[in-house]
């Protein structure tokens, strides 16, 4: 019964788009432009209640819906009851089309912008959710009934139940189906003619807004894969984490060009692009992850006609976007001012490293898939790859984003420029010493120069201000700063993390002690105990220095009945230096095998992640 | 030539939509991956018979016949559903050797299981933690090799198998 409530309401809402679509190609009704925006709102209505309705089905438990079946359990705990409704293909796409009719919903209070403008805007919009809507409801559709009376459900996969899991989709999703917005602006913006001031100012507060969503949803999956997937690492250059990283990477060029424009028409025919470029890239990784052409974590159960569905929608978007593009090429009112070394040089450099960033990203990903095409074989592309060429490209990028927020639009002078040759000559010297008198390898070397050096350059930054406060508009003006500190302390974490992580294997029986990472760990004991669904295998370690207990791990497996999996819950102590990091395996003639990692400093890259979306959506609530 | 430039993106992502398109149309059928031992040797391992774990077998033990690796487990629904079928493929190939492989299970379920289902297998080795699983890349359960008398894997099935598969696929490569 409720499942046919949500998909009456599913089906209402496409209706109300597709008349919002055609008041607007042929107008019978003669309804102004203000009454079809009125209209549009309530699809938006409708969508969330159809998606609030599964939620209702997640919370009762209701199995006669054949994807509540399939995908939640009777006896799991609310919040995983919820996040369950997202937590499947079906259901996420229902949430995909819901958050893209929520940006169009948005998008119609905002003032000040020309009315056919945002008119057009909101009908690109209704088209694009039409497009989704049909792949919903013809290959996947989330309200299907249960053929066979169950008592219960199959069970949400254990792996999933995590609260960073619970708001890691919705939150990458914002970004994402953001960029449809943008897409849609960016579409109208150049059918309409209307690329003005206000065209860019609020180009450059959405696509903040989708940028800053997206960096927090790629954050809080890898804050997952560390702690819930127990690989000891949070980045693996996985397909699926490529694919949202291309979009990020676009989104961030986005970015940066629209505050090269500073409200100026300058780069007008580059901003399109890359707005479009964004939603595009986002279609495709949901494309590669959703056809199951890239197995991982992500490939739900698919069938071969999803996959043509979406690359279908991929063309037709992708496609007209670039059509329309080629067409209606729109021009730049000014032309920009280069100087060897201004702000607006430097920022266009960096959107080049971005680009050229970017297409590594992707022909890495994409290649396997040419060459089993071509020559019927399996290969992969992995982090050496990766490692090997996107690193170094990024390199000159962080260099000059060190002083890019410093130099002048005008002329080829950096502001007090005495004190950043006086801080980046002393922060060399102290780095030279350190790389003396302890080993540090070439890329721990050029990692703790740069990112203590992008610190340090904001810092001067700031300080060089005048008028400062603490006041929230202080930090509003200064948000660029923030970031970059962000970027900042984010190199340093990776690089230590990476470089200096200790990875080691024990066979331990209990009782036993070792030395690791200088401490001592003592296994003192396992316990099993039985939780409402699941149970739990925990092996409890000690940390000792000096003879001192200092903390107290718990490393072990959860094993779910319902859908017979086991899960590793890795056992982390954790401090701002250093984690360590248990994982307990198999148990052999008494002897357990663990395995110990000890990764430094993992805590900068949260913080920097942190500091980046708050400096983002700072950014969005600037005047 | 700066008109190209911007046609570049456009054709680019035509190449790309051809290409996807086409390895979509191909083959990938992502319920059944392709395993990257076919036409390879059988890889190296050791179980041990579920029910006297003095005897071991090794991948030397395997050469010399056709044989039908087979990994299922008590708690795999679907397994249950395919065990008939194993009993009409121990009758219709004589040549055919079965060997179960019983993954990430307990001893006393996997012995009950067999006992209330019938034993098809001629061997039964125990995997417990999973490690021959690993050694062999199985995806879910049930999954199936079918193993020549060189040794290589010339077959491999994810999911139960189906009439129509044994007569389609695996009968043509063991007659």
């Amino acid at each position: 019964m409720v499942s046919i409530i949500g998909f009456l309401f599913l089906c209402l809402s496409i209706i109300t788009n597709l008349f919002v679509v055609f008041a607007n190609i042929i107008n019978f009704f003669k309804l102004s432009f203000n009454k079809i925006i009125f209209i549009s709102r309530f699809a938006t209505i409708f969508i969330l209640l159809s998606f609030l309705t599964l939620i209702f089905a997640y919370i009762i438990s209701d199995f006669s819906n054949y994807n509540v079946f399939q995908n939640s359990h009777s006896s799991k705990p609310i919040l995983y009851k919820i996040s369950g409704a997202w937590g499947n293909h079906e259901g996420s796409m229902l949430m995909w089309i819901t958050i893209m009719s929520i940006y169009s919903f948005i998008f119609s209070f905002v003032k000040k912008i020309d009315e056919s403008l945002k008119f057009k805007t909101i009908f690109f919009q209704s088209i694009l959710f039409i497009l989704f809507s049909f792949y919903l409801v013809f290959v996947s559709n989330p309200f299907l009934a249960n053929n066979v009376n169950v008592s219960d459900g199959l069970g949400l996969n254990p792996v999933l139940q995590d609260p960073a899991l619970a708001i890691h989709p919705p939150a990458l999703y914002l970004g994402y189906v953001g960029y449809s917005l943008i897409f849609s602006f960016a579409i109208a913006g150049i059918v309409e003619k209307k690329i003005n001031n206000e065209w860019f100012r609020v180009l450059k507060n959405w696509s903040l807004f989708c940028w800053s969503m997206l960096t927090l949803g790629i954050g809080l999956g890898c804050y997952w894969a560390y702690y819930e997937l127990g690989w000891g690492g949070w980045w693996f250059w996985d397909p699926v984490e490529n694919v949202s990283l291309m979009p990020w990477i676009a989104g961030l060029a986005l970015v940066h060009s629209l505050f090269i424009s500073k409200g100026e028409q300058v780069l007008t025919k580059w901003i399109v692009f890359l707005s479009i470029l964004c939603f595009s890239l986002s279609i495709f990784g949901t494309f590669l992850v959703r056809s199951g052409i890239l197995t991982s974590v992500h490939s739900f159960a698919s069938d071969p006609s999803r996959g043509l569905f979406i690359l279908l929608i991929f063309f037709l978007i992708t496609g007209f976007g670039l059509t329309i593009f080629l067409l209606k090429m729109p021009e730049d009112k000014k032309s920009i001012k280069l100087l060897l070394l201004n702000k607006t040089s430097s920022l266009i450099i960096n959107n080049i490293i971005m680009i050229i960033a970017c297409l590594t990203i992707l022909l890495g990903t994409i290649y396997p898939i040419i060459i089993e095409v071509l020559t019927d074989t399996r290969i992969s592309v992995g982090g050496p790859y990766f490692n090997s060429t996107v690193l170094p490209i990024m390199l000159p990028g962080f260099l000059l984003m060190s002083i890019a927020p410093s130099l002048s639009w005008q002329t080829n002078k950096l502001k007090n420029y005495k004190y950043y040759s006086l801080v980046l000559i002393s922060l060399s010297v102290l780095i030279v010493f350190i790389s003396i008198f302890t080993y540090l390898n070439p890329w721990l070397f050029i990692g703790l120069f740069l990112g203590s050096w992008i610190i340090l350059a904001s810092l001067i930054a700031i300080i060089f201000i005048e008028k400062k406060s603490f006041k929230l508009k202080f930090l509003k003006n200064i948000n660029a700063y923030i970031a970059h500190i962000g970027v900042g302390i984010l190199i340093i974490g990776i690089t230590f993390s990476s470089l200096l992580k200790e990875e080691n294997d024990f066979s331990l029986n209990v009782g036993e002690e070792i030395s690791f990472a200088n401490s001592i760990i003592l296994f003192e004991e396992i316990t099993v105990e039985s939780k409402n669904n699941f149970q739990k295998l925990r092996g409890k370690f000690i940390i000792k220095k000096n003879d001192i207990n200092f903390a107290q791990i718990e490393a072990g497996k959860n094993y779910y009945h319902v859908s017979k999996t086991i899960t590793t819950e890795a056992g982390i102590y954790h401090d701002w230096f250093k984690d360590i990091y248990i994982l307990l395996g198999g148990q052999e003639n008494e002897k357990w095998s663990i395995k110990i990692y000890n990764n430094p400093l993992v805590s900068l890259i949260w913080i920097g992640i942190f500091i980046m979306v708050i400096s983002g959506l700072l950014g969005v609530t600037k005047k | 030539m700066k008109r190209f430039i911007f046609f570049l993106p456009l054709i680019i992502f035509i190449i790309i939509s051809i290409f996807l398109l086409i390895y979509l149309l191909q083959k990938n059928d992502p319920k059944n991956p392709p395993s990257a031992l076919l036409n390879k040797e059988i890889p190296k391992f050791e179980v041990k018979n579920l029910f006297d774990d003095k005897e071991v077998i090794t991948q030397e033990n395997l050469k010399d016949n056709f044989i039908l690796l087979n990994f299922f487990a008590s708690w795999c629904a679907p397994c249950k559903v395919e065990h008939k079928m194993l009993f009409k493929i121990k009758n219709d190939l004589n040549n055919l050797l079965l060997v179960g492989i019983n993954y990430k299970d307990k001893v006393n379920d996997a012995k009950k299981y067999l006992q209330n289902e019938g034993n098809p297998y001629s061997f039964v080795g125990l995997d417990r933690r999973g490690m021959v699983g690993l050694e062999f890349g199985v995806f879910g359960l049930p999954e199936t090799f079918i193993i020549n008398k060189e040794g290589f894997i010339i077959y491999k099935h994810l999911g139960p198998i189906t009439e129509k598969i044994f007569n389609e696929e695996i009968k043509p490569l063991v007659q």
